[in-house]
């Protein structure tokens, strides 16, 4: 819908009242007068407009969305909402900072408190990507955040309770839920699908061959994918913010330094070990690669590839100076850090290519285990993004200060994953082919989960995208498809159920449905505002109608990791900013009352400030 | 065994069946009889625009998908503007929903819409006159063709995706099968306006200029094309907005292929009876 923004109507009245003051003034000479009525502003409805994806592409958030309307229009505001798709959305949220409210999901799990890094550190306010997008700024966050992240385990802990309470107060955004990602898989084919959580790529690692040996000697072991985003069909950069939900499919293309294990540890991947030191409590590691590792076309990895990985992330563009010179204070004017592995690539400092195959890390003021998260985001290959280093350009023009490391498709993608690109059909399909030089095809494989050691039971992944994610249900019901690549509706359940070969799969994702606040502009930028605004929304209805239950609700995104102060406790309502009204039912009488405390004023059930 | 090339098959082979049924109930073995000679003639007087549609049809293939691109940069938002105008009026036709009811709208909103545009060319083109056929065709043309600029110009999703809760996505919920063929030909952006109800009101409006031709044809039609742009609002696809564009939009292309051919008679003033044969018209 195409609103008339709120200033142009306002300047048109302002000139319209200047124009008639005016002659009023130059027949009258009052002056003073006229600069006296000037002074005070007008006031106009608050209005907002609430951005998601449309039911094909999620079948919560836009009636989430549609849900937080009505209690806003029911509390004055004049709400609205607006499909978008989730490219787009991601796009004008993440990159150009064009938007009021949104509804979504985290991409970044936030599973440990440095996660709230890059997301809520004001240092970040002008970088696009999953940095900072809010524009949210607040000292007390900023202080917590660092203290969370060079601390020991007590004072961590600390820290980031009062992190998780300032923004439980303050609310750049909203955490509403966190959903159970619903997935139908068939056992006939492939086994030991695990509790469902499918949104890391060593899920699928771990699968384990159950049909026919006979059967499928001839032809290749597919494993079938059905997805309704169809974004991994057109690009497979792991730095397009825009194209990126879970990073799964990136994952088995890229491999990284080091794994998350099921308890939040970090360990060893391509790298066989490392070992940290410190100085001046800087920690320093020294990691050492495993041996012949090669990219998907044949070149060798080496350390030099892992460093010139995170002077990449740093600086798209190469305009800076060589890292170990450039820390961040000295920002350069044309730096382009990357949109995403934010958090984790500013917990380093400098890093080095000892030889070919040691890698010395100098790490930012941190604890080694926070510090250690570096090594989970994707290694790229040197001889392939070095030249794109460069602004991008479009026909020869360059455009902006984006560079061509973030604008690629980067198809098809030279990784040093477990899979390899093979083919894919824009907006249909996608597949991937076993890599079969990788390292967890050895037979003298060490240090990787017993589930994975000898690669993957399956030569080839085959994506193919459909509309919605009733259509996906149904290829797995029907022996058509072997996985949904991404979650269904709860709706499906009874589907799945019936079904004989498929079977249902359910687990509590980690990435919460949010309302996100653009915090630059009035009146979002009033905590106090967004303070009340949230206790018109209520969450736990949101968990029982719009999620059938298939969620729980929650007041701070680190609920349910050990790091959730009691103090934020979901115990069958919200412990902070409480819903004003009861089941769902917004008490408009309180609402107003609790906007009028918050120092707003109502005209004829309308909600006004001053613009 | 692949789902999507079931559809598909069922597709065609239902059309193909509508199409006999229609040669043998509407057209009738008179004009069968001197079908021969017509087509060759219609055919050369219409393979140009024939050729134009083909053209507008594959470009519209093709910039499909630079089309939602360019559509997102340029395109008006307009979902919270057509909610605004009409409110959940799709949603209350829904409330009338049966399993019955969706099987029938669903099967004329697939077989029911492709038999509806196919098979007019058919008939027309083994007609005596030969200017329905260049009618419909060049109408044809301008469907899409402003189909095509409106898809760029407006960014809208149908009221199955804004309002999910009230509005059901009742043909794909019963046959998500089917999704698989609607996912390939359309992008649920595109929704405004509604291309089944333009396209069956254009062979509506031609089929009544022409009703003399085929006296049969005309309330077949009628039943049909009403029956596809109900559908179209019943199944959640559309909203009534979109039908109502879709009805002006033909009406235009209708008047213009209608100015269009007309001029084409004043240079070209042979009187298509004296040179092709006739059915007789005794029944």
């Amino acid at each position: 819908m195409v609103h008339p923004p709120a200033p142009s109507s306002w300047e048109r009245r302002e000139f319209l009242g200047v124009a008639a003051t005016a002659g009023v003034a130059a027949t009258g000479g009052c002056v003073r007068r006229v600069r006296s009525v000037m002074g005070w502003r007008s006031r106009s409805q608050v209005s907002l407009e609430i951005r998601a994806v449309p039911a094909d592409a999620d079948p919560f958030a836009f009636r989430i969305a549609r849900s937080l309307a009505d209690w806003f229009q029911r509390a004055g505001i004049d709400a609205t909402v607006e499909p978008v798709s989730e490219e787009q959305l991601l796009r004008k949220v993440l990159l150009d900072h064009d938007f009021e409210v949104f509804v979504g999901r985290l991409a970044p799990a936030v599973r440990d408190p440095d996660a709230l890094y890059s997301l809520l550190h004001s240092r970040y306010v002008d970088e696009s990507g999953w940095q900072n997008p809010f524009g949210y700024a607040n000292l007390t966050v900023d202080e917590d955040l660092e203290r969370q992240r060079r601390s020991s385990l007590t004072e961590r802990a600390i820290a980031a309770t009062s992190l998780q309470e300032t923004i439980a107060q303050t609310q750049p955004f909203t955490t509403l839920a966190f959903p159970e990602d619903v997935r139908a898989v068939r056992e006939t084919r492939f086994e030991n699908w695990r509790g469902g959580a499918l949104n890391t790529p060593r899920r699928f690692l771990e699968l384990a061959w159950a049909g026919d040996e006979y059967e499928t000697a001839a032809e290749r072991r597919t494993l079938r994918g059905v997805a309704t985003d169809e974004r991994p069909t057109e690009n497979l950069n792991p730095l397009s913010v825009e194209f990126r939900r879970s990073g799964v499919v990136t994952g088995l293309l890229y491999d990284a330094l080091g794994y998350v294990t099921d308890d939040g540890a970090v360990r060893p991947w391509l790298a066989t070990n490392w070992t940290f030191s410190s100085t001046q409590k800087r920690p320093r590691a020294i990691v050492s690669l495993r041996e012949n590792l090669s990219w998907h076309d044949g070149e060798p990895v080496t350390a030099s590839d892992v460093a010139f990985t995170f002077s990449l992330l740093e600086d798209t563009t190469g305009a800076s100076v060589e890292p170990d010179a450039g820390t961040e204070t000295e920002s350069e004017p044309n730096r382009v850090p990357a949109p995403r592995f934010r958090g984790r690539s500013s917990l380093v400092d400098t890093v080095r290519a000892r030889d070919p195959s040691t890698v010395v890390f100098e790490f930012t003021r941190s604890a080694p285990a926070v510090a250690a998260s570096a090594f989970t985001v994707p290694v790229l290959p040197e001889h392939v993004w070095a030249e794109r280093r460069t602004e991008a350009s479009i026909s020869g023009v360059e455009f902006g200060p984006a560079s061509e490391a973030i604008v690629t498709n980067n198809l098809p993608p030279v990784g040093s994953g477990p899979f390899a690109f093979e083919r894919n059909t824009p907006g249909e399909s996608l597949v991937l082919e076993r890599y079969d030089d990788h390292f967890l095809r050895r037979e003298d494989v060490t240090g990787v989960p017993d589930a994975v050691r000898g690669g993957p039971a399956f030569d080839r992944l085959a994506v193919q995208v459909v509309g919605s994610d009733g259509s996906a249900t149904e290829l797995v019901v029907d022996g058509d498809a072997d996985v949904t690549m991404t979650s269904v509706a709860p709706s499906s359940v009874p589907r799945i159920g019936r079904a004989d070969d498929a079977k249902l799969l359910v687990s509590r994702a980690a990435t919460p449905y949010v309302v996100g606040y653009n915090v630059r502009n009035p009146p979002l930028s009033n905590s106090r505002f967004r303070n009340t605004l949230v206790r018109l929304i209520d969450k736990a209805a949101i968990a029982d109608d719009v999620f059938d239950g298939y969620a729980t609700p929650a007041a701070s995104p680190l609920a349910g990791t050990r790091w959730l102060p009691t103090s934020l406790e979901w115990h069958g309502e919200n412990p902070v900013t409480a819903f004003l009204g009861s089941d769902g039912e917004l008490d408009v009488e309180r609402a107003r009352e609790a906007f009028r405390d918050a120092g707003f004023t109502y005209d004829d059930g309308a909600l006004l400030h001053n613009d | 065994m692949n789902p999507l090339l079931d559809v598909l098959v069922s597709v065609i082979a239902v059309v193909l069946v509508l199409h006999g049924l229609a040669l043998a109930g509407i057209v009738g073995r008179k004009h069968l009889a001197v079908a021969r000679v017509n087509v060759k003639r219609n055919v050369r007087k219409s393979w140009g625009v024939a050729l134009v549609l083909a053209f507008v049809l594959v470009l519209n293939k093709a910039v499909r998908d630079v089309g939602v691109e360019l559509s997102w940069l340029v395109g008006a938002r307009i979902t919270g503007g057509i909610y605004d105008l009409e409110g959940t009026f799709v949603a209350s036709v829904q409330s009338l929903a049966s399993v019955e009811l969706t099987w029938f709208f669903g099967a004329m909103y697939v077989y029911g819409y492709v038999f509806l545009l196919t098979f007019p060319l058919v008939a027309y083109a083994i007609e005596t006159d030969w200017r329905p056929l260049r009618e419909l065709l060049v109408a044809y043309v301008v469907n899409y063709g402003v189909g095509l600029v409106c898809y760029v110009a407006f960014v809208a999703y149908g009221p199955r995706n804004f309002m999910p809760e009230l509005v059901e996505s009742l043909l794909y919920v019963q046959w998500p099968d089917v999704q698989l063929l609607t996912s390939r030909v359309n992008r649920n952006t595109n929704v405004f306006p509604s291309l089944h109800a333009s396209l069956s009101v254009t062979v509506v409006l031609v089929a009544s200029r022409y009703r003399s031709t085929y006296p049969r044809w005309l309330p077949v039609v009628v039943v049909f094309a009403t029956s596809i742009a109900l559908a179209t609002v019943y199944l959640g696809i559309h909203w009534l907005t979109d039908v109502i564009a879709g009805v002006v939009l033909a009406y235009g292309a209708v008047a213009f292929a209608r100015r269009y051919v007309a001029r084409d008679d004043e240079f070209e003033p042979e009187s298509p009876e004296t040179t092709t044969p006739r059915p007789s018209d005794d029944d």
